[in-house]
């Protein structure tokens, strides 16, 4: 019997890691949420069960995950990104299944998942950490040693109540005249608030920039790395446009990152795919900020310069086999740039486009493109999931030529129904800014102009609209 | 003996025409597009003609004015100002005429003296010689038009009016000439206007010798029609008495009520010994060559009826009314009638009110009160237009030969008519009004700076300038798009190709297909725009039922409910304004709104005081009779 492999996700991804279990010659079995019965991922997978009525509970239920894939007879679970890739307790369940989870071990899930305990790990291997203080000492004393903190790493920096949290108990302090003044009624607001004076500081890395590392490790612990990414350019903490190599930084530095990444990985004792995520200030230093022990969406743009298919290489590790490549062997060729094309209005707070069925699907192709979606024409958008309809990842020989490909495929993407990030992004590959790659977490709120696009507003357009207006009405009503 | 070419000058040009031993042709492309093909001729046939029009040596290309300027923006989707830039580019020789309807301009009814001053003075950028006439042959009327085109330089063409009848005679058309002359002084062209193409040639030879034996050195311009099919007559027999000018057009595109064709005016005279100066036959030919394959695509606007129409000497609707009019009464379902209307009303109403000349806009309000009679059983004049009271109380100047009965004037005033024609009557002074609010009124309606030009066109037809501006702010300059495209009926054929070239003078080629229905009922067309793809979605129709029928209400039913404050549209037609706001307080007789139809406009007053608690309808909106207007709050 052939082995088969649970895929516990829906939409592009789960079709992303079907089609490379199909390409070992395996079976994938899907999974599905009643809103979810049109989903192009269960017409592509060999199997699919239904686990219910859902929406975005029976995908987030542990016993119905393994339930399927008892059922089905699979070796084992890919659980793609969000949902349960990052809950230590289905790695776990998996492991007490005697199925394979393809991911790291329930227990690097959860030590990660933990961010104290991940900033202990990586803060004992030496990785740089986002400076900070311990719990000030009461008193002046505390203030102090808040300025001399101030002193050395410079402002702004957080004043933060120990107890707080969800944002609650943070200031920002510009200068040393504010820390003075602030100090003071931080903790009296901590004590009355939480009932704990406790406060610490910690320097504000102003606008930096997202720069990630693809990591790969198999059990004897062999890592390497696949290169940096770029994820800066978001929109409220979402990555919109993901780019490979990071743009812009020096080879040194871009080594340097990487190696701090697969340290980390190291020191978490890290086994299969995992993302080492930093924050780069303006003065070029870095920061760990987390390890996300799962595939991540913009993982493409990775695949394209290296040529390594990471979710392949993530099965045949959990299986058992060997990294078959060194660190010497993974060489970065290019740029890839990961667009989300998403159903949402961005001129209306990128308000999602749920609800809506796509009319009109038409996709680019060619030289150094790649696609990964799961819509077609007639496809009604569930409103109860993501918005996410299709990742544009184009490859380039140089950055412009990069951009240009991009260009000229959102030129010729074609989605009508719901609104699209399209015309958002054929607006953002003209910004120059963009084209000189002069971006970091602050650039949306620092390129507004970017979101003010027309619609195709030039004469042959706007007169292809009157002759389409002509023939649908079967006259000229402007003539009439 | 040379042409007259557009930089020579008044004096020079009309000394060339005193002194020239033939006569010279006026192409009068506007005047048969209007009275044959209810103005449509597009820019683009015009630009097609453009190469060969120019050639031809004419005196001048009528282009422009008449109903022209106004179907340009309704209907045509063409800035008038552009398309007299663009024809001037291929034709920089030939003088461009214009038809104004003195203190009514290109409109139906009095603009204010400074939108007047404004207007002319814009459009003699483009436009060198003024034709102006008024219906009442009112010359105060034309007086602003004369002094603006004076001051631009460019060449004044007052007209007389020309019409039948016992009063129509001689003695009093010289005397007009003299009124004309006396306000003008000589250096003009007269023109001798007969948008009704009446009378026998035999009659215009008069008419001509009459005036030419008391103004010698007068230059005559005859205007004719060929609706009863004999223009030519009249056309020769004026030239035979000593006119200079005459008006005819391309024979690919006359029809029955515009112009007659040029060149059988040519060979007509020829053989009468009489040159067209100028003239190049061949480009004459020439031009309609260049047009004949478009006219197919114009089918759609000639008139329902067709044939020369002897009758117009007993109806004498002018023949830039035709074709609307003929219009009006098909999509009005009163086509039947039409031998009532035109044959025994229309000639009644014309004695009724005056025999004053049947051109714009007298003839609409003759047309529109016969057909109101006739749509009223026997009980005339019970209905009448705002404009018709307006005539009644002479605001568009006195009545030439004798006042209407008093009987019509107790019909449309009621019998305190003698006090409202105390008070009311006479020509009304239009105050002038703020130019600068206007602009400041159209740049809030467009959302960005008007140019002169958008300014002027806006004064002339506001709500129906706003419409045009943003039709091509939102599909561009259409005017590149031919005939065959532009007037389309029926749908493209899938796989179709499509070219032209843009407003800036880009080539494009769009492909159309493939096209599916969705579910919902919407639609979509793909079409390949210069290799790219595109697809244009249309929201599903609405369908029938959803759209709230409107009232079946009587008059009567509207007359009652409007004394209750309930203030519905009193017949179906569009609202032209309304001129008060939600709060306000009316008083009883108080216009709260204007309306609309067949170009005449009827305030709508209210019947009772109080406060206006609703508007329900927007200016612009179509609305059918009995539909809510507003209400007013006793």
């Amino acid at each position: 019997m052939k082995t088969k492999i649970l895929v516990a996700n829906r939409g592009e991804i789960a079709i992303r890691i079907i089609r490379s279990i199909q390409e070992l010659n395996y079976d994938a079995v899907a999974i599905y949420e009643t809103p979810d019965r049109d989903s192009r991922h269960i017409r592509i997978a060999n199997e699919a069960v239904w686990i219910g009525n859902g929406p975005r509970c029976d995908y987030l239920d542990i016993a119905k995950v393994i339930k399927a894939a008892k059922s089905t007879g699979c070796a084992a679970i890919h659980p793609g990104y969000g949902f349960l890739a990052e809950n230590p307790l289905l790695a776990k369940a998996c492991e007490e299944a005697g199925i394979i989870f393809i991911g790291p071990s329930s227990g690097t899930i959860e030590r990660l998942g933990n961010k104290v305990t991940a900033r202990r790990i990586m803060a004992e291997a030496g990785i740089p950490m986002v400076p900070g203080t311990q719990n000030l000492k009461a008193g002046d004393a505390g203030s102090d040693e808040a300025l001399e903190f101030g002193e050395k790493y410079g402002y702004p920096i957080m004043l933060k109540a120990t107890a707080g949290g969800g944002g609650r108990g943070i200031r920002r302090i510009e200068n040393k005249e504010e820390l003075r003044e602030q100090y003071v009624i931080a903790r009296s607001e901590a004590k009355a608030a939480f009932n704990d004076d406790s406060v610490y500081v910690e320097k504000v890395v102003v606008q930096p920039k997202h720069i990630e590392v693809q990591i790969i490790a198999d059990k004897d612990g062999k890592t390497v790395h696949l290169g940096t990414r770029d994820c800066s350019i978001q929109r409220r903490n979402q990555k919109l446009v993901e780019i490979a190599p990071a743009f812009s930084l020096s080879d040194e530095l871009n080594e340097e990152i990487c190696q701090a990444a697969v340290k980390s990985a190291k020191a978490a004792n890290y086994f299969n795919a995992g993302t080492v995520e930093f924050l780069l200030d303006s003065d070029n230093k870095y920061y760990f900020m987390e390890i996300n022990t799962r595939l991540q969406v913009e993982h493409t743009v990775t695949e394209m310069i290296t040529g390594i298919d990471i979710v392949r290489t993530q099965i045949k590790l959990a299986l058992g086999k060997e990294l078959l490549f060194g660190q010497e062997d993974v060489n970065l060729r290019g740029h890839a740039i990961e667009l989300r094309i998403n159903a949402e209005d961005p001129q209306n707070n990128f308000m999602p486009e749920g609800g809506k069925t796509i009319n009109v699907y038409q996709s680019p192709g060619g030289y150094g493109v790649r696609l990964d979606g799961f819509c077609y024409q007639g496809y009604t958008i569930p409103e109860v999931y993501d918005s996410l309809l299709v990742k544009l990842t184009a490859q380039g020989w140089s950055w412009n030529e990069t951009v240009d490909r991009l260009k000229r495929c959102l030129k010729n993407f074609v989605i009508a129904g719901p609104k699209t990030t399209i015309p958002f992004y054929l607006s953002l590959v003209d910004d120059q800014d963009f084209r000189d790659g002069n971006f970091d977490t602050s650039f949306l709120e620092t390129h507004e102009h970017i979101l003010k696009y027309d619609e195709p507003k030039n004469e042959v357009d706007k007169l292809a609209r009157l002759i389409a207006e002509i023939h649908h009405k079967k006259q000229n009503t402007y003539a009439a | 003996m040379a042409r007259i070419t557009k930089d020579m000058g008044v004096s020079k040009t009309l000394d060339t025409l005193r002194n020239s031993d033939g006569y010279f042709i006026t192409n009068t492309a506007r005047d048969m597009s209007q009275s044959d093909y209810k103005n449509r001729i597009l820019l683009d046939t015009d630009l097609k003609a453009a190469e060969a029009r120019e050639k031809a040596g004419y005196f001048s290309l009528e282009i422009t004015g008449g109903a022209s300027v106004h179907v340009d923006i309704l209907r045509k989707q063409v800035d008038p100002f552009l398309k007299l830039e663009l024809l001037r580019e291929k034709m920089p020789n030939t003088m461009f005429q214009t038809l104004c309807r003195g203190v009514n301009l290109f409109g139906y009814r009095p603009y204010p003296q400074n939108v007047i001053r404004l207007t002319v003075k814009e459009f003699a950028k483009y436009v060198d010689v003024w034709r102006t006439f008024d219906f009442m042959n009112h010359i105060p009327n034309m007086q602003a038009v004369f002094e603006e085109v004076a001051k631009a330089g460019k060449i004044n063409e007052p007209c007389i009016c020309f019409s039948t009848g016992p009063e129509h005679t001689n003695e009093y058309y010289v005397s007009k000439v003299q009124d004309i002359l006396d306000v003008t002084g000589n250096d003009i062209i007269l023109c001798i206007k007969n948008h009704g193409g009446l009378g026998t040639p035999r009659r215009i030879g008069e008419l001509v010798d009459a005036i030419k034996q008391t103004y010698p050195d007068i230059i005559i311009h005859y205007h004719g029609h060929n609706t009863d099919g004999n223009d030519i007559g009249r056309i020769t027999a004026a030239v035979m008495a000593g006119a200079n000018i005459v008006d005819a057009s391309d024979h690919a595109f006359t029809g029955f009520y515009g112009p007659a064709p040029i060149l059988s005016v040519i060979q007509t005279l020829k053989d009468l010994g009489k040159t067209a100066v100028g003239i190049d036959e061949e480009a004459v030919i020439a031009s309609s060559d260049a047009i004949r394959d478009e006219r197919k695509y114009y089918d759609q606007f000639e008139s329902q009826i067709k044939g020369f129409l002897p009758t117009v000497q007993i109806h004498k609707l002018p023949g830039g009314a035709m074709g609307s009019s003929l219009e009006q009464a098909v999509k009005g379902g009163f086509l039947d009638k039409m031998p009532d209307i035109l044959h025994k009303e229309l000639p009644e109403v014309q004695k009724d009110l005056g025999n004053y000349w049947s051109v714009t806009p007298g003839s609409q309000i003759l047309w529109t009160t016969a057909v109101s009679n006739v749509q009223e059983e026997g009980d005339r004049y019970s209905n009448p237009s705002g404009d018709l009271k307006n005539l009644l109380l002479g605001k568009y100047g006195p009545f030439p030969f004798y006042q209407p009965a008093d009987w019509i004037y107790e019909k449309a005033f009621g019998p305190d008519w003698r006090a409202i024609l105390e008070k009311e009557g006479g020509v009304e002074d239009i105050e002038d009004i703020d130019i600068e609010k206007e602009r400041a009124d159209l740049q809030e309606r467009l959302e960005y700076e008007p140019t002169e030009q958008q300014l002027v066109t806006y004064l002339q037809h506001p709500n129906d300038a706003v419409e045009f501006f943003k039709f091509e702010d939102k599909f561009g300059k259409s005017y590149v798009l031919p005939p065959s495209i532009f007037l389309r009926q029926g749908g493209f054929e899938l796989g179709e190709t499509i070219k032209f070239k843009d407003h800036n003078g880009q080539e494009h080629m769009l492909e159309l297909g493939p096209a599916q229905q969705n579910a919902d009922g919407g639609a979509n067309l793909h079409m390949n725009v210069d290799h790219n793809q595109r697809v244009f979605l249309f929201e599903p129709e609405q369908s029938a039922g959803t759209v709230a029928a409107a009232p079946q209400l009587s008059k009567k039913e509207i007359a009652n409910l409007a004394k209750t404050g309930d203030i519905r549209a009193p017949f179906g037609g569009n609202v032209n304004k309304i001129n008060v706001e939600v709060g306000q307080e009316v008083a009883v007789g108080d216009q709260v709104a204007i309306m609309e139809a067949m170009k005449m406009q009827t305030p709508v007053v209210s019947e009772v005081a109080g406060v206006v608690s609703e508007i329900y309808t927007k200016i612009g909106s179509a609305l059918q009779a009995g539909e809510k207007l507003l209400l007013i709050e006793q």
